[in-house]
C-alpha cells in the first residue's frame, strides 16, 4: 500500500502542477511581455548620467486589477531605484516590498541578485515631476513545476537533517536503555506490564524484553515526551525485529506497535498548542483526550483485524517463514 | 478536571529526570559497570540515525512535492459535496489530509486558521483537537520501520490511516457536541 501512496503522491503532484501551469499559460496570468503601467516620482531629481537614481513607484490600483485580472491591489507606493545597464533602463523595487499577487510570484523569477523585483522600463521619457512608463518583467512560466522540484530538493535535505539531528538524543536514551537492560530494569518492567500488553502482542514471548521497551515507549508517549518516546520505540522495534524470521517484512506485533504510536495517545497537550492558544487549551483538554483515546482504540482494533485479512495473513513472516538463506545456492 | 491535569503535567516533568538519574543509580546498586554500559548502548545512536535517512527522505520529499503542487486545493474542491453529507466542514479538509502527512505542515495550518478565523471559532477548536489528538503517521512509519530496515509495511499504513480518519471525524463531532 505504501508503494501506491508514495507513487501516487509523486505522480499526482506532477499532474496537478502541470495542469496549473498550463492553465496559467493559456489564461496569460502573468502577462508575459506586456508592459505594466507604472508612475515614477523622482524624490531626488532625475540625473541621466547617474547609474543609479532613487525613485518612488506608484501603481494605480484600478490599472493593476484590470491588467492582471485580479482582486488584489498594490500598496500606495513602493521605494525603488532606476539602474542603467547594458540592456537598457532597469527598475528595481526595494528588497522586502510587500507585493500583491501575481507580482509576488513574478518577483520570485524576475529578480536581481539582491532578491529585489526587477523589470525593464519601456516608453520612459524623463521629465520633471511624475513620469509614466511601462514595466516589462522576465517571462514567468511553469511556476508550479519549479515549485515541486524545489520542494523535493529542499525536503530531501530536511529529511537528512532531521535524521542526523536525532543522533544525540538517540545516543543518550539508547545508552540509558543499555544500563536498564544490564541492570534488569527492563526485565522487571516486563513482569509488571505483561498482563496489559500481552493481549496486544500475543506473538511476543511472555518474558521478552520487547514488552519492557514497548512499556517505556508508551509511558513517554502518554506524558508527551516525544524526544524519549522515539528512541524507546526504535529500541522496541529492534527487539521485535530479533523475533522476525524475515528481514524486511513487518510482523503483526510491529504493525501493532506502529499503530499505537501513530495514534499518539497522550495526556499532556502538545507544547505547540499551548504556545498558540494559551489558556484556551484548558477547554480543549477533554475533547482532545476523548478523541485521542478513541483513535487509539480504533488503531488497535484496525491493526488486529486487518492482520486477519487473507492477503495480510499470507504476507505474515511468522505464518510463512522465508526459506533459510543460502538454500538455493 | 483541573487537578487531574495539573497532576499529569507535574508528573511529566519528573519522567525524564527519573530515567536520567534512576537508571544509572539502580545500575550502580546492581553492580553494573554503568559507564561502560551507557557508552556501549549510545554507540548505536549514530547508526540508527543514519539508517533512517533513506526512509525519511523518501517520505518527506514526496509529501513536500504534493503540498507544493496545489493538489490539495483541487482535492478540497472535489470532495466538498461529499463532506457536506457527513457534516464535516470543508475548511478542515486540508488539516485532515495534512495531519497524517506532515507535522510541521499541520502546525502551520493551525496557525493559519487562528489568524483567519480567530481563537474562539469552532473551526479553530476542531483543528486544534485534530492536531492534538493524532500523530504524523507517515513520519512515524519512516522512523520506526526505517530504524530496523522494514520495507514491506503490510497493514501498517491502512491501520494508521484508519485510526487517523476516525480521529479526524471524532474531533469534529466532540467539539460540535461540546461547543456547537
Amino acid at each position: 500500500m505504501l508503494n501506491y501512496i508514495w507513487a501516487g503522491l509523486i505522480v499526482s503532484s506532477f499532474v496537478f502542477a502541470l495542469g496549473y501551469d498550463v492553465r496559467d499559460i493559456t489564461g496569460d496570468r502573468y502577462r508575459n511581455g506586456h508592459p505594466l503601467p507604472v508612475e515614477l516620482t523622482f524624490t531626488e531629481g532625475y540625473d541621466p548620467a547617474a547609474r543609479r537614481v532613487p525613485v518612488e513607484i506608484r501603481i494605480e490600483p484600478g490599472a493593476y486589477t484590470s491588467f492582471y485580472r485580479t482582486e488584489q491591489v498594490p500598496a500606495a507606493s513602493y521605494p525603488g531605484y532606476l539602474l542603467q545597464t547594458q540592456e537598457g533602463t532597469q527598475l528595481r523595487f526595494g528588497a522586502g516590498a510587500k507585493l500583491p499577487e501575481p507580482l509576488a510570484t513574478i518577483g520570485r523569477v524576475s529578480r536581481s541578485r539582491e532578491e529585489e523585483l526587477q523589470g525593464r522600463l519601456v516608453g520612459f521619457t524623463p521629465g520633471a515631476g511624475v513620469a509614466a512608463a511601462g514595466l516589462v518583467f522576465e517571462p514567468v512560466r511553469f511556476v508550479k513545476l519549479n515549485a515541486i522540484a524545489d520542494a523535493a530538493l529542499t525536503f530531501a535535505k530536511t529529511g537528512a537533517e532531521i535524521a542526523l539531528g536525532l543522533i544525540g538524543v538517540l545516543a543518550l536514551f539508547l545508552g540509558l536503555l543499555k544500563i536498564a537492560e544490564d541492570s534488569g530494569i527492563v526485565f522487571a518492567l516486563v513482569k509488571l506490564v505483561r498482563p496489559v500488553l500481552r493481549p496486544l502482542f500475543p506473538e511476543v514471548p511472555p518474558d521478552h524484553p520487547a514488552l519492557g521497551m514497548i512499556a517505556l515507549n508508551l509511558t513517554a508517549t502518554v506524558f508527551g515526551l516525544g524526544n524519549a518516546a522515539t528512541p524507546f520505540g526504535i529500541k522496541a522495534m529492534e527487539e521485535l525485529q530479533k523475533l522476525n524470521p524475515s528481514e524486511d517484512t513487518a510482523t503483526n506485533p510491529m504493525v501493532m506497535l506502529l499503530a499505537i504510536n501513530t495514534a499518539g495517545l497522550q495526556l499532556v497537550p502538545p507544547v505547540l498548542l499551548l504556545a498558540l492558544m494559551g489558556t484556551q487549551i484548558n477547554t480543549l483538554i477533554f475533547p482532545i483526550l476523548t478523541t485521542t483515546l478513541l483513535g487509539f482504540i480504533v488503531a488497535i482494533v484496525a491493526a488486529r483485524l486487518l492482520g486477519r485479512l487473507p492477503g495480510y495473513r499470507a504476507s505474515d513472516p511468522n505464518q510463512n517463514p522465508p526459506p533459510p538463506a543460502g538454500r538455493e545456492a | 478536571m483541573d487537578a487531574a491535569r495539573n497532576a499529569i503535567n507535574l508528573l511529566s516533568f519528573f519522567v525524564i529526570p527519573l530515567i536520567l538519574v534512576g537508571f544509572p543509580l539502580y545500575g550502580l546498586y546492581k553492580r553494573v559497570p554503568v559507564y561502560e554500559s551507557f557508552v556501549e548502548g549510545a554507540k548505536e545512536g549514530f547508526q540508527v540515525a543514519v539508517r533512517i535517512i533513506p526512509y525519511l527522505v523518501a517520505i518527506l520529499f514526496a509529501i513536500a512535492m504534493f503540498r507544493a503542487s496545489g493538489a490539495m486545493e483541487a482535492l478540497t474542491r472535489a470532495l466538498d459535496p461529499v463532506l457536506g453529507l457527513i457534516g464535516f466542514p470543508a475548511e478542515l479538509l486540508p488539516m485532515a489530509i495534512i495531519r497524517s502527512l506532515s507535522g510541521s505542515g499541520s502546525a502551520a495550518l493551525v496557525v493559519d486558521m487562528i489568524n483567519q478565523y480567530g481563537e474562539d471559532s469552532l473551526l479553530v477548536k476542531m483543528a486544534a483537537v485534530m492536531y492534538g489528538s493524532s500523530e504524523t503517521t507517515f513520519y512515524v512509519i519512516a522512523v520506526y520501520f526505517g530504524a530496523v530496515g522494514i520495507k514491506k509495511t503490510r497493514h501498517a499504513v491502512p491501520a494508521g490511516l484508519l485510526a487517523d480518519f476516525a480521529a479526524m471525524v471524532i474531533a469534529v463531532w466532540t467539539v460540535r457536541l461540546l461547543f456547537g
